[in-house]
C-alpha cells in the first residue's frame, strides 16, 4: 500500500494552524465580537486584579512601613506575657548590625503606665525609640498630624522640673484634651519596683495609624524611657528593615543562625526564653489572611467573569461548526483524520482565545497605566482616608499591575475558553460523513 | 479479479417504526480501469450505494471487496486511511475548503498522506494544469466557476493516487455545456492515468459519455451495458 510515504503526524500540523487561523476570519464581524467580549471581561479582570493589588500594596505598607517592619525579634517571654524584663541586650544589636548586610534595625522598649493632666487620667502604652535608627526602618516618625516631632529634651517646666518631649496618638490627644505645648505626667512601676514617674511635654500628635497606638500611644526617646523605667540593659524589640524585600525569607534565616551563635557567645538567663525573629506575616496574620483571601476573591471573579465572557464563544464555536457540517464531512470522506479535525476546532478557539488575550492585556495594561501609580482618587468622598482590616488607608486607590497576574488572567482564560470549545469540538467527533452530506 | 466487487448488498434505514429500503440485493463487479455511469431516477439509490463502495456508510448486509480488501470489516481508522490511499472523492457541490486556495486544495490530501512537500506542490500543479487550470490556482473557491471548482475537485481526487474515484452526481450544478466538458476531462485523465471512475448522473449528456452504465430502480439493478461512450478527445 501507499501508506508507506505516511509522514509523521507533526506534518499535517501546520496546515491545520493555517486553515484554522483562516477560518476565524471567515465570520470576521462574528470573530470581532467573540473576541471583543473575551478581552473586555479579561479587561474586567485585569482591572480588578491591579486594584486588588495596588490595596495589597497599600496594605503591606502600611502593615510593614508605618510600624512593623519587615522582621521583628523579641524574647519568647515577651510575645507570650509581654514581660518588662524579657530583653535582649544592647551587645546583641550591635553584633547583628555588623554581621548582616542588607538590613537596618532599630530597637524598642515598652511599658504600661498611667497619663495624667490635671483634668483627667488613662491608661497608656509607652513606646520608646531611637528616631535616628527608627526612620531607616519605619516612616512611623513622619506621620506627624500637628506639632514638630522632637523627642529629645524639653524645657524645663514652669516650676523648673526637667521634662522631655512626647509624640501621641491622635485619639488619645483627644480624649485627654491634649495638644502640642500640653504636659503630662506619666506613672509607671519601674523596673526596680519602685513607683516612676515623670513630667512631660507633648511636641506632636500623629495621624491615625494603627487603632492601638492611636487610643493609648505614648512615644518616647529610649533615654527617657531609661530614665523613667530604670531598665537600661537590653530592648524589647528589634524591628528590622529587608532592603531587598524578596530576600526576606533567607534573612529570616541567617538572622535566626546569628541569634544562636550570640547565644551560644553570652548566654541569655532562662527566664526570658529564646529570642524568636518573625516577619511581617507572622506579626499580622490578619493581614496575611487577609491577603491570601483576597488572591481567592480575585480568582473567583475572574473565574465568573471570564467563564460569563466565554460564553459567547461557545456560542461563536457551536455555529462555526454547525454551518461546517458539510465541509467536515467532506474532509472526513477524502480522509481526514477526526482527532486532526477535532484538533483544528480546538486550534480556532486557541486562536480567538490568543488575539483576545493579547487585545485585553494591551487594553487592561493601558487603562491601568493611564491612572498611574497614584490611582484612583477618592478623597472627594473619603477624605479621612478608610480602615479596613485594623489598618488605615489614605484615600486612594491604587492600581498595580503585576505581570504575573496578566500572565495568570491571560492563562485562566484560554483555559477556560478553550473548555468551552470542547463541546463544539466534540461535535465533530461524532459527526458520520454520510449524513453530514446530506 | 475485477478491482471492486460488489456481493448482495443490501440497505434499509429505519424512520421510526417504517423501515425503508435503499439497496437490495446489489451484485456488481467492475474491472480496473472502467468508466462507469450510475443512473436511475431519484431516490433509486445512488448516493446509497457510491456512500458503501466509498466506506462512508456501512450496508444492512453484503460484502464490498475493494482491490482484494473487504471493507465492510475495516475499523474506521483503517477505513479513514483506506479512504486517504485507495479512494477519490468528487461531490455534486461546495468540494472544496473555502479558505485554502485551489492549489491548496489540491493538496490537502497528499499532506494527509503524508507526502513530502515538494512532491505534493508538482503534483498539484500538474493536475491542475491538466484540468486547465493552471491560471487560477491561487485563487479561492469564491473566486471560481461552478465548473472551474468541479475541475478542482477532480484534480485533488487524481492528484492523491488514488485506484479508484467516486464522483456523485458531479455534474448537477452544471449547465450541459459545464458538464459535458468536465465529464470529457473525467475521461481523459481515467484513460491516461488508468484510473477507475464511477458516477451518477441523471443527465442523458453525460451518460452517453460512459463506457458502462448501471442503472437502479427502487433499489436494485435493473440494467448493466457496456456502450460506445461519445467523446469529443482533445489532442493532449
Ligand atoms: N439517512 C437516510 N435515512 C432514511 N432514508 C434514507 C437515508 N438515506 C437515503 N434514504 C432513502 O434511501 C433511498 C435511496 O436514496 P439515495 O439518496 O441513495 O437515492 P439517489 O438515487 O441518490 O437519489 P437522488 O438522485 O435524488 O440523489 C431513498 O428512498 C431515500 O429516501
Ligand atoms: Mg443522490
Amino acid at each position: 500500500m501507499q501508506q508507506s510515504h505516511a509522514a509523521s503526524p507533526a506534518s499535517r500540523l501546520p496546515i491545520l494552524v493555517f486553515i484554522a487561523w483562516r477560518n476565524i476570519w471567515r465570520s470576521p464581524v462574528r470573530s470581532i465580537l467573540t473576541i471583543s467580549a473575551l478581552a473586555s471581561g479579561l479587561v474586567m479582570v485585569i482591572l480588578y486584579a491591579a486594584m486588588m493589588e495596588g490595596m495589597i500594596r497599600q496594605m503591606v505598607h502600611q502593615a510593614t512601613a508605618i510600624s512593623v517592619g519587615h522582621l521583628q525579634v523579641h524574647r519568647q517571654a515577651y510575645i507570650d506575657d509581654q514581660d518588662l524584663y524579657a530583653t535582649l541586650p544592647w551587645s546583641y544589636l550591635d553584633k547583628i548590625r555588623q554581621d548582616i548586610p542588607g538590613i537596618q534595625v532599630a530597637p524598642r522598649l515598652y511599658a504600661s503606665g498611667l497619663a495624667s493632666t490635671a483634668e483627667t487620667s488613662t491608661g497608656v502604652l509607652i513606646k520608646a525609640v531611637d528616631p535616628r535608627r527608627e526612620a531607616e526602618v519605619t516612616q512611623m516618625l513622619e506621620q506627624v498630624r500637628s506639632g514638630t516631632l522632637e523627642l529629645g529634651r524639653a524645657s524645663d517646666s514652669k516650676e523648673g522640673l526637667p521634662r522631655y518631649n512626647l509624640v501621641i496618638g491622635a485619639q488619645l490627644a483627644k480624649n485627654m484634651n491634649l495638644a502640642p505645648g500640653s504636659e503630662l505626667i506619666l506613672v509607671t512601676q519601674a523596673a526596680d519596683g519602685s513607683v516612676g514617674n515623670a513630667l512631660y511635654r507633648i511636641a506632636a500628635v500623629l495621624k491615625p495609624l494603627e487603632p492601638n497606638f492611636d487610643r493609648m500611644g505614648v512615644l518616647m526617646l529610649i533615654e527617657a524611657y531609661q530614665k523613667l523605667m530604670y531598665l537600661d540593659d537590653g530592648f524589647h524589640e528589634l524591628a528590622i528593615h529587608v532592603d531587598d524585600i524578596t530576600r526576606l525569607e533567607a534573612v529570616q534565616a541567617e538572622l535566626d543562625a546569628e541569634l544562636k551563635r550570640l547565644m551560644a557567645a553570652q548566654p541569655l538567663d532562662e527566664l526570658g526564653g529564646k529570642p524568636v525573629v518573625r516577619n511581617w506575616r507572622q506579626l499580622t496574620p490578619m493581614v496575611a489572611d487577609m491577603l491570601e483571601m483576597s488572591k481567592m476573591i480575585t480568582f473567583v471573579v475572574g473565574f465568573i467573569v471570564i467563564s460569563l465572557a466565554s460564553m459567547g464563544m461557545l456560542n461563536t464555536m457551536l455555529m462555526a461548526v454547525h454551518e461546517r457540517t458539510h465541509e467536515f464531512g467532506i474532509l472526513l470522506a477524502i480522509g481526514m483524520k477526526r482527532r486532526w479535525l477535532l484538533l483544528m476546532v480546538l486550534l480556532e478557539s486557541l486562536f480567538l482565545a490568543l488575539v483576545s488575550a493579547l487585545a485585553g492585556v494591551a487594553l487592561g495594561a493601558g487603562v491601568v497605566s493611564l491612572f498611574g501609580e497614584r490611582g484612583i482618587d477618592l478623597s472627594g468622598t473619603l477624605p479621612d482616608g478608610y480602615d479596613w482590616g485594623g489598618l488605615v488607608f489614605e484615600p486612594y486607590l491604587q492600581l498595580h499591575l503585576a505581570p504575573a497576574d496578566l500572565l495568570n488572567a491571560s492563562l485562566l482564560m484560554i483555559v477556560i475558553t478553550l473548555l468551552a470549545a470542547l463541546m463544539p469540538a466534540w461535535r465533530t467527533v461524532r459527526l458520520k460523513p454520510a449524513e453530514a452530506m446530506r | 479479479m475485477a478491482l471492486l466487487s460488489l456481493h448482495g448488498i443490501g440497505k434499509r434505514y429505519r424512520q421510526g417504526e417504517v423501515e425503508v429500503s435503499a439497496l437490495q440485493g446489489i451484485d456488481l463487479e467492475i474491472e480496473e480501469g472502467e468508466f462507469v455511469a450510475l443512473v436511475g431516477p431519484s431516490g433509486s439509490g445512488k448516493t446509497t450505494l457510491l456512500n458503501i463502495v466509498g466506506g462512508l456508510d456501512a450496508p444492512s448486509e453484503g460484502r464490498t471487496e475493494l482491490n482484494g480488501t473487504d471493507i465492510t470489516t475495516l475499523k474506521e481508522a483503517r477505513l479513514s486511511d483506506f479512504r486517504l490511499f485507495q479512494l477519490g472523492f468528487i461531490f455534486q457541490a461546495y468540494n472544496l475548503v473555502p479558505v485554502l486556495s485551489a492549489l491548496e486544495n489540491v493538496e490537502l490530501v497528499m499532506v494527509m498522506q503524508g507526502r513530502p512537500a515538494e512532491d505534493r506542490r508538482r503534483r498539484a500543479q500538474h493536475y491542475l494544469d491538466l484540468v486547465g487550470l493552471d491560471k487560477v490556482m491561487h485563487r479561492r473557491p469564491s473566486a471560481l466557476s461552478g465548473g472551474q471548482q468541479q475541475r478542482v475537485a477532480v484534480a485533488r481526487a487524481l492528484a492523491a493516487g488514488p485506484r479508484l474515484v467516486l464522483a456523485d452526481e458531479p455534474t448537477a450544478n452544471l449547465d450541459s455545456e459545464n458538464a459535458t466538458a468536465l465529464l470529457d476531462i473525467m475521461h481523459r485523465l481515467a484513460r491516461k492515468q488508468k484510473t477507475t471512475f464511477i458516477f451518477s448522473t441523471h443527465d442523458q449528456r453525460v451518460m452517453e459519455r460512459a463506457e458502462r452504465i448501471v442503472t437502479l430502480r427502487d433499489g436494485k439493478i435493473v440494467d448493466d451495458r457496456r456502450v460506445e461512450a461519445r467523446h469529443h478527445e482533445h489532442a493532449d
